[in-house]
């Protein structure tokens, strides 16, 4: 579904240049749980920037289902963030000043098609699946990391996108919270069929899924030709 | 619509948050729009009472004054004593012409048994009452006989007998000093309302006979002449008649011969002018206002990079972030003028008792749409680095 050939990532730093990401080339593949294994700098969040459609690649293409996503308008890329894909971050990402309900409806209140779904009932199927009831009027620093990354993917779920996108999403967690969240993304993978990629830095994480990708100073390595 | 709300309702939110910080962000516009709404209210009070004035001194008047009204009053002051009794006797000789009224008036000090005050004494013949509808309340007018001997007799308006004898009906009989001589007190009329902030009202004049006046004024000379016509229809023709008639003895920016609506359609003017440069002078501290709202509005946008990000992830377009930022900016500076207009408001309810100073409905829309425009005039470059702001740098700002 997403195709990444020869993309590069340049930032210039003082008249210096430096690669983020070097001519790396890869698919992404419907309905597959992937894990990008990679040391802190190496370039993980970079990539899935790109795919996230959050930045550009400055060399190179991005495809979805066939398609250059350079030539798309802001409202073009804003649209596939908010109907195809859902993010989930290290940091959580909440927004702080609103209620748990409003950080989980938020991604309707910007959607520019007429929603199939009733937002607040969709809202309240997804607090009582990961076990956040009575706890939508509360505000995200009021509730524990691991409920906060449980209100997080319910956020990236509610448009009912294609692609979640993990960025290290257990970092900030415990071992038994990280697995349950772990268990959670895994089971929505197989259950409802929505692509899942895991970004971390932690080769336990990255066991758990079927394909692995590799990266270390912004290459690319499939598991055959990575050496730690 | 729902969107709308949410963004309204973001705004508020966070308002409530900061409470101090929205006053004080706002309070520049509302002290903006409160003295602009204020001097509005002034000088629409300023007009009504101009034409309340006039509106006691009765239709159907003509007035005959020195210097020239289109030139600016370029002839000399309007206090310029320039005709005599020659010019009234031949404007009285014009048909259509019921009354001719000369009228001199000087502030002299007028000694009563209670107090002593200066008023402004105005010197006339008797037909000034009927011209200026004037009813007697005590006593009695002073008469056409009474002008023909000179006699030291006055009339009062209720406030000046009261001030000046401790109760309007006590007057009646009783002497005055003006200039040294003693004046009596023949009569003492209705109240007619009108005057504030000490400015001069009918009920505060005081009238005597013309030729009882040679002890201030010892050349009979008159600063103008009241033109009662017979009716509206023959305002026109005694007009032309009455420049006719004055030509021959001054030059023609020497006088003027003005109907009642021109000489409020001046005063108006003068007055208009001073307003709106008052008002322009107010509109600058809305300017200083719009800034400030500026500044708070750049600090919220780096206060809130990685809320930018965040949205911008979940797929706001740069429109979204723009105008949820500029709502705010709106929200922001309407609601500040919405307090100077309560305020503004409430002070006019004071000043009401004094000034019929008032605000209208165009008043109340301009208020509101220049304090949104400010917000939308300061608040676009705000917006705009919000909308601009790369998602990826956004979601990544520590
Ligand atoms: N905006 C940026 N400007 C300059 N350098 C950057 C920027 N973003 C990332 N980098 C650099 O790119 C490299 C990869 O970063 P990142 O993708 O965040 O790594 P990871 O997520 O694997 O820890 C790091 O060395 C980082 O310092
Ligand atoms: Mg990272």
């Amino acid at each position: 579904m997403i195709n990444l050939s020869h993309v590069s990532k340049e930032y210039k730093l003082s008249g210096e240049s430096f690669f983020a990401l070097r001519d790396v080339s890869f698919e992404i593949k419907e309905k597959e749980l992937l894990a990008i294994l990679g040391p802190s700098g190496s370039g993980k969040s970079t990539v899935m920037h790109i795919i996230g459609l959050l930045d550009n690649p400055t060399e190179g293409t991005v495809k979805i289902n066939g398609k250059d996503v350079s030539k798309y308008t802001d409202n073009e890329l804003s649209l596939a963030r908010n109907e195809t894909i859902g993010f989930v971050f290290q940091q959580f990402n909440l927004i702080n000043k609103l209620t748990i309900l409003e950080n989980i409806l938020l991604p309707t209140i910007y959607t520019r098609h007429k929603l199939t779904f009733d937002p607040k009932t969709r809202a309240m199927e997804l607090i009582a699946k990961f076990g956040l009831l009575g706890k939508e009027r509360s505000f995200p620093n009021k509730i524990s990391g691991g409920q906060q990354q449980r209100v997080a993917i319910a956020r990236a779920l509610i448009m009912n996108p294609k692609l979640v996108l993990a960025d290290e999403p257990t970092g900030n967690l415990d071992t038994k919270t990280g697995n349950a969240i772990l268990d959670l993304l895994e089971k929505l993978n197989k259950e409802d069929g929505v692509t899942v990629v895991i970004i971390t830095h932690e080769p336990d994480v990255a066991n758990r899924c079927k394909r692995k990708l590799y990266i270390r100073d912004g290459k690319l390595y499939t598991k055959s030709d990575y050496t730690v | 619509m729902n969107y709308i709300l949410f963004i309204i309702k973001a705004a508020f939110e966070d308002f409530n948050r900061n409470k101090m910080k929205t006053f004080l962000t706002s309070l520049g516009i509302t002290i903006g729009v409160s003295s602009v709404v204020l001097l509005i209210a002034l000088g629409l009070g300023l007009k009504a009472y101009i034409q309340g004035q006039f509106d006691t001194f009765g239709t159907n008047n003509l007035y005959v004054i020195p210097g020239s009204l289109s030139g600016g009053f370029s002839g000399g002051p309007p206090t310029t004593q320039l005709f005599d009794d020659k010019d009234v006797s031949s404007l009285k000789r014009i048909p259509g012409i019921a009354n001719t009224i000369p009228v001199y008036e000087k502030y002299m000090k007028v000694e009563g048994p209670v107090t002593t005050k200066t008023y402004q004494v105005t010197t006339s013949s008797e037909e000034i009452f009927s011209t200026l509808t004037i009813k007697i309340q005590y006593g009695t007018l002073y008469t056409k006989s009474d002008v023909a001997k000179g006699a030291k007799k006055i009339v009062l308006g209720p406030k000046a007998a009261e001030k000046l004898f401790g109760a309007a009906s006590s007057a009646i009989g009783k002497n005055a000093t003006i200039n040294g001589s003693a004046y009596k007190v023949v009569g003492v009329f209705e109240a007619k309302g009108g005057g504030s902030f000490g400015g001069p009202s009918i009920d505060d004049a005081i009238y005597m006979p013309v030729t009882a006046s040679l002890s201030f004024n010892p050349t009979k000379k008159y600063a103008s002449i009241y033109l009662k016509v017979r009716d509206s229809s023959f305002i026109t023709p005694v007009k032309k008649e009455a420049t006719t008639v004055m030509s021959k003895r001054y030059k023609t920016d020497e006088f003027s011969v003005i109907e009642q609506t021109e000489l409020i359609k001046t005063i108006n003017s003068i007055f208009g002018v001073l307003n709106t440069v008052l008002i322009a002078i107010a509109a600058i501290s809305l300017i200083v206002g719009g800034v400030g709202i500026m500044n708070i509005m750049y600090m919220s946008v780096v206060e809130r990079i990685r809320e930018i990000g965040i949205r911008r992830a979940i797929g706001a377009t740069k429109k979204d972030i723009l105008y949820q930022f500029m709502a705010e900016a709106v929200l922001l500076s309407g609601l500040g003028g919405l307090t100077g207009l309560l305020f503004s408001w409430i002070v006019i309810l004071f000043l009401q008792t004094l000034f019929p100073a008032y605000i209208d409905a165009p008043t109340i829309a301009i208020a509101i749409g220049v304090s949104s425009a400010v917000g939308i005039i300061f608040g676009v470059a705000p917006a705009k680095k919000a909308a601009d702001l790369s998602p990826m740098e956004a979601i990544r700002y520590e």
